[in-house]
């Protein structure tokens, strides 16, 4: 799906270790090197303790790296988190307008576009409704619109299916696709779920754990759509599952 | 878990409704057998008037200086060695305090105001400042990624993150205020002259006039529930509908 072969992000030889001090001197993330290349969409998958949080933290710039270089040849970044993060204090139609807000985007204009994607992840009956009257999967589509809403040309995922139930995770994820499809933008996401990975990616991450590394990178090569029942699909599965299973141990 | 929380509170808010009624029960019951008599009410009025006047000053001044202190220290990278300087300070008898007050200040209104400010700070700092570093990474990130950096962080992330701490610090350091101020009332009117509520039951345990005291403290107790009831209690509890999880 890649519109070309320009990368949006380039990693080389990046290291981070926690500032925490029973940790310190611990490398989180050693010789991190990766191109993704722009309008791509990458999963980054890989063991707990492999570092995977930590390399989209330094990746947008919320951890700095100990050592390496980092080139990002992208505008806007937004990101999607676990726990969703959506703000306690605002409704869900501040919450998706909130970047725009901080970019100082006028008020009519914010509430019209974060309206516009609020319809878009099919909460545009909700919007005045605060995260807490809402359920996983409705807050995980504001966390959504509200990335949507800045307009990334690279949207950062952090297992954005993993608190939520098969079926809610399902109609999100092809949501997602579509929005990828439509947006066309750069989407790095970490994903423990391997059918999830080669149902979605052009490209799976498989990091190592203790240090964070990079242990392999495996191209999913197959034509979108992606049929999940076909015998191609099973045996990327079975590649990506051996993969893990190979750094799990 | 949500409907057991309401069905808790709901019974404590009875529980305490019924113990007020009670309450009043038995000020009526003593009003109306002529055991207030000797009480100048006017003179009440005017000392709870003027003791919820430097209350009030000294829990606004403590708020914009709690507030503003907690959110300048749990922003910088310097807060892992304030914390240790600040849980010292707290720890200091505040009574201990008050003849460096009146030294510098003499046995003023203000030395009150600023007494009291000393003590009421410290649970609305605290709060404060654990709730800012408290908050799960994901959210003070998210606030990062969407453009919530620099001055900006501190209305459109901090300030909103920090509200509930504020409210539950508000009343403890109120709480702590009535104590500091009505103390320090009581202290001031030994040494030379002062008004309020302390300085109203120093002067009625002064005279015997034991139904003096006892109509000030159940009027302070009617006001401060009525306080409670009518001003925190629905903020609190709309807080932890909204922040809580």
């Amino acid at each position: 799906m890649a519109n070309n072969a320009e990368p949006a992000l380039i990693l080389s030889r990046v290291c981070a270790r926690f500032a925490d001090e029973r940790e310190a001197g611990a490398y989180v993330l050693r010789d991190i090197s990766l191109a993704v290349e722009r309008g791509s969409f990458v999963s980054v998958a890989g063991p707990s303790g492999a570092g995977k949080s930590t390399l989209m933290r330094v990746v947008l710039g919320l951890m700095r790296p100990a050592s390496g270089h980092i080139v990002r040849r992208y505008e806007r970044a937004a990101m999607v988190f676990q726990n969703y993060a959506l703000f306690p204090w605002l409704s869900a139609l501040e919450n998706a307008a909130y970047g725009l807000k901080m970019a100082g985007v006028g008020k009519r204009e914010r509430e019209a576009i974060a309206r516009e994607n609020l319809a878009e992840v099919g909460l545009a009956h909700l919007e005045s409704r605060y995260p807490i009257a809402l359920s996983g999967g409705q807050r995980q589509r504001v966390g959504l619109a509200r990335a949507l809403a800045v307009n990334p040309d690279l949207l950062v995922m952090d297992e954005p299916f993993s608190n939520l139930d098969t079926i809610t995770a399902e109609a999100l994820k092809a949501d997602l696709v579509k929005i990828w499809r439509q947006y066309g933008m750069t989407i790095l996401m970490i994903n423990h779920l391997i059918p999830d990975a080669v149902e979605l990616s052009d490209q799976v991450v498989v990091m190592a754990a203790k240090p964070g590394r990079i242990k392999e990178v495996i191209d999913i090569d197959l034509v979108r759509p992606r049929d999940p029942r076909s015998p191609h699909f099973f045996r990327e599965v079975d590649r990506l599952t051996e993969a893990i299973r190979a750094v799990s141990q | 878990m949500n409907a057991k929380w309401h069905r808790h509170h709901r019974l404590r808010y009875r529980r305490t409704l019924l113990i007020m009624a009670a309450v009043l029960l038995l000020a009526g019951t003593l009003a109306a057998g002529g055991y207030f008599a000797g009480v100048s009410w006017p003179a009440l009025a005017d000392a709870l008037i003027r003791t919820t006047y430097r209350l009030a000053a000294s829990y606004l001044l403590a708020l914009a200086l709690g507030v503003a202190l907690a959110l300048l220290v749990g922003w910088s990278p310097v807060a892992d060695y304030l914390f240790p300087v600040f849980d010292i300070l707290q720890n200091i008898p505040s009574f201990a305090l008050i003849p460096l007050f009146i030294y510098f200040f003499g046995a003023t209104d203000e030395m009150i105001i600023l007494f009291a400010v000393s003590s009421i700070i410290w649970p609305i700092l605290f709060a404060v400042l654990t709730a800012i570093r408290g908050a799960h990474v994901d959210l003070s990130d998210a606030a990062t990624v969407y453009g919530a950096r620099g001055w900006r962080r501190v209305p459109y992330y901090l300030a909103p993150l920090s509200y509930p701490a504020i409210l539950t610090g508000s009343v403890v350091g109120i709480a702590i205020g009535w104590e500091a101020v009505i103390g320090a009332e009581i202290i001031v009117a030994a040494i030379g002259a002062t008004t309020g509520f302390g300085a109203f039951i120093a002067e009625a345990g002064a005279s015997g006039l034991n139904a003096a005291t006892i109509a000030g403290t159940l009027s302070i107790l009617l006001l401060v529930f009525v306080v409670n009831r009518l001003v925190w209690a629905p903020l609190l509890a709309e807080s932890s509908y909204r922040y809580g999880e």
